[in-house]
């Protein structure tokens, strides 16, 4: 066996990889494959459906007709992976350095959600966000908000919900990428004159905050100039008091990484997720993955569901190859970490 | 930067698994186009495991199959071994009060014939459930059930497939004395020896008076009246909705056609445009409700027994224009390897003592003549109940939605997925 194995260099690594590749095959590759064929099918349920490669029409006609699904799927979840990254930063940052021995308590604490399961976590914000909820009944109570007002049933919380669901994933990478610095390296860089970020902080705060909540404002027909001028306040006075140059230079660019993979892990479930839109949006905030249940499931027209999805996962893999190019290189990273 | 590396040489390999599947792939499709598509969906279980051989079984399937006439496989005459798969709703059967697992009338009937059932609460939406068995009829395969529970117009479609079975009627005498007689002659299952109704239920008006006061009309839910504008919630169901809504217009349901289809969606995206509906919701408008969030929702009559239980100043109205009647019914898939116990069991709910005693526990209607009068006995006050044992005044006032085409039902659920918001 050891002659064998020493002969056959190649055995070794393709018998590790063998488990990963065949469940991969059976469960991704070959569904992915018939979902595939499936696009390019026309027909009904009861007169069968029949392949044609002139069926590629399905695509066109399928995109053109629910892009306005697509853009705002990218849309709620480009929202949601920056809500959730303003989140898990700081809480992350917050765990690894000043954790001190609570560190696996906080951790444990950002996972103890998913002890419960993702449907029973939406349902229970339904709950809390309600009408007359614990949240909101108390304030129409004293009559600070106008009695029709409401958080369900609205973009904010369907963004709101998967931002929440979506939060271990992105604050676990970026508190590992963290954990991993050097603390001697911000020591060197505050020896080296490294002081609070002034008044680049503030500049840099304020231009972010302010254009941050005035984007966010316009896609949702909110009031963007107060939003605009909040956000800018805002970031401001975080940029001002609680950054420093240290940070800056040394801290975030060694935590890009992290910064990279939470980005995906929340950005590419988001796309897809139809839960958080389907408990707590309301008709105009359905999302791709309400469309393709709609046509999969009511309808049957297998056909322009399967070429549904599958556009959406060409879209997803563009969006993640042109996101892996400006954030994803080592380059860019040790080129800031130069900076 | 570990995590950086790694997430940079993903997507080599990644290339690589797609070369490697791509050759797999073209063999894979070169035996799809040879069957015109249709064997792709054969077997999805058998063809993750094994490509070259899914590809051959789904080629034969399809080979043996036409998806428009499959075959009824020829009934055995004794049934094989094990247990009646039966596939029904949750909350659809009577439970021992000291052990929730036990059912007390399905105990007795393996009691009295000897023949074991595994019950199992696994459909909670018909298009999801048939999407579970829709691979196994289409391949002629035995979908693992011997009963399956589902509403008619979902019926009505197995049925128009050829995917169910007929009723050996010798083993059903309860089933062809009992049944009550507005249940028999429906369009799409002329002879009646297809389907079993098992629970019927009305769709009405769900409010609270409180808020809202006394509603009698389905006018409410197209009116921008400020006490129930954006806390009105109507049913996913379409036909559920566009029935509704149909009523309200002054169309027949019966006989439901395209016009009156558009009609009802024009109605219903002016309703939406209005700002009176939050959202067309499942069985989670009881909860919104009893919560507050919806004052005023289309509601089927069994939820709203349970939910008067938890908020008594809710109420139920059929309205003026009249409320919609559906039933759910039994069914034997094509394939079905115990048909005969299949039909006992059944014909076994068929005995108004036993049909009574599932009464007793579930909300809903009871197909079951003399079911009423069993109940009195053990339990006058549901026997009372009007959402239960509804007034023939009530009854007089509800319509069933007629049978669909399937091109008819396309296009409604398209026109449907407007007002959903998923078109």
């Amino acid at each position: 066996m050891g002659t064998f194995l020493k002969r056959h260099r190649w055995v070794t690594p393709l018998a590790l990889l063998a488990p990963g590749i065949l469940w991969l095959l059976a469960f991704y590759a070959i569904p992915a494959f018939l979902m595939f064929v499936a696009s390019f099918w026309s027909g009904t349920l009861e007169t069968g459906f029949t392949f044609s490669l002139a069926n590629w029409t399905n695509y066109p006609d399928a995109i053109s007709q629910f892009m306005p699904f697509y853009i705002r799927s990218i849309v709620y979840a480009a929202a949601a992976t920056m809500t959730t990254f303003l989140i898990a930063y700081p809480l992350a940052y917050t765990i690894a350095f000043k954790g001190g021995r609570y560190k696996n308590l906080m951790l444990f604490l950002v996972v103890a959600p998913f002890f419960t399961s993702f449907l029973l976590r939406t349902i229970s914000w339904k709950i809390i966000l309600g009408d007359v909820g614990p949240v909101l009944g108390p304030l129409k109570g004293i009559g600070v908000i106008p009695q029709d007002f409401h958080i369900l049933a609205t973009p904010m919380a369907v963004i709101a919900g998967i931002t929440y669901n979506f939060l271990p994933f992105m604050t676990l990478p970026i508190y590992v990428a963290l954990e991993k610095v050097d603390i001697r390296l911000v020591e060197a860089a505050k020896d080296l004159y490294a002081g609070p970020w002034r008044p680049g902080g503030l500049v840099t705060g304020g231009i972010f905050g302010g254009v941050l909540l005035s984007v966010l404002g316009l896609v949702f027909n909110a009031d963007w100039p107060i939003l605009g001028a909040f956000g800018a306040v805002f970031g401001a006075v975080v940029g001002w008091f609680l950054v420093s140059e240290s940070f800056i230079r040394v801290t975030f660019p060694l935590s890009l990484s992290g910064v990279f993979a939470g980005g995906l892990l929340t950005f590419i479930p988001a796309i897809g997720d139809y839960i958080n839109a389907e408990l707590l949006g309301n008709p105009d905030t359905n999302m791709i993955g309400n469309v393709i249940q709609n046509k999969f499931l009511t309808q049957n027209d297998y056909p322009i569901a399967s070429a549904l999805s599958f556009a959406m996962m060409a879209g997803v893999l563009v969006v993640v190859a042109i996101y892996a190019r400006i954030l994803g290189t080592e380059e860019l990273s040790a080129a800031a970490a130069r900076a | 930067m570990t995590t950086n590396g790694q997430l940079a040489s993903a997507p080599i390999s990644r290339r690589r698994l797609l070369q490697g599947t791509a050759l797999m792939g073209v063999a894979a499709f070169l035996a799809a186009c040879g069957t015109k598509g249709t064997a792709a969906t054969a077997s999805p279980a058998a063809s993750a495991a094994v490509p070259s051989a899914a590809s051959a079984a789904g080629a034969s399937a399809a080979a043996s199959v036409a998806p428009t006439a499959t075959p009824v496989p020829t009934p055995a005459p004794t049934d094989a071994a094990g247990a009646i798969n039966w596939a029904n709703w949750t909350y659809y059967m009577d439970v021992d009060p000291k052990d929730q697992k036990k059912h007390p009338t399905l105990d007795a009937f393996t009691k009295s014939t000897g023949l074991q059932v595994k019950y199992q609460e696994v459909v909670d939406d018909n298009e999801t459930f048939f999407g579970t068995i829709q691979p196994q009829l289409q391949a002629g395969q035995d979908t693992g059930w011997d009963i399956v529970t589902l509403t008619d117009w979902m019926v009505a479609r197995l049925i128009r497939l050829g995917w169910v079975q007929s009723f050996n009627l010798t083993n059903m005498p309860n089933f062809v004395a009992n049944l009550k007689d507005t249940y028999k002659n429906v369009g799409w299952d002329p002879d009646g020896t297809h389907h079993a109704p098992w629970q019927s239920g009305m769709t009405g008006i769900g409010f609270d008076p409180a808020k809202t006061g006394n509603l009698t009309s389905l006018a409410a839910y197209f009116t921008p009246d400020p006490r129930w504008k954006g806390k009105t919630e109507l049913l996913s169901e379409m036909r559920d909705t566009i029935g509704l809504t149909m009523l309200y217009l002054g169309l027949s349901t019966e006989q439901p056609t395209r016009d009156a289809c558009d009609k009802s969606v024009v109605a219903l995206q002016k309703a939406k445009s209005d700002g009176i509906i939050r959202g067309l919701k499942g069985n989670s408008y009881a909860e919104d409700l009893k919560a507050g969030d919806a004052v005023l929702v289309m509601a089927w009559s069994g939820d709203m027994v349970q939910v008067l239980v938890d908020k008594p100043g809710i109420k139920f109205n059929i309205a003026d224009e009249g409320g919609m009647l559906w039933t759910d019914n039994s069914v034997i898939p094509n394939g079905a390897q115990h048909k005969n116990g299949a039909e006992k069991l059944i014909d076994w709910y068929y005995i108004p003592e036993n049909a009574a005693l599932v009464e007793d526990f579930v909300n809903y209607i009871c197909p079951v003549k003399g079911a009423d009068v069993a109940l009195k006995k053990i339990d006058p006050t549901v026997a009372s109940n009007p959402l239960i044992f509804p007034p023939d005044s009530t009854t007089a006032r509800l319509h069933i939605f007629g049978a669909l085409t399937e091109a008819d039902e396309t296009y409604f659920n398209q026109q449907f997925a407007k007002v959903l918001g998923v078109a």
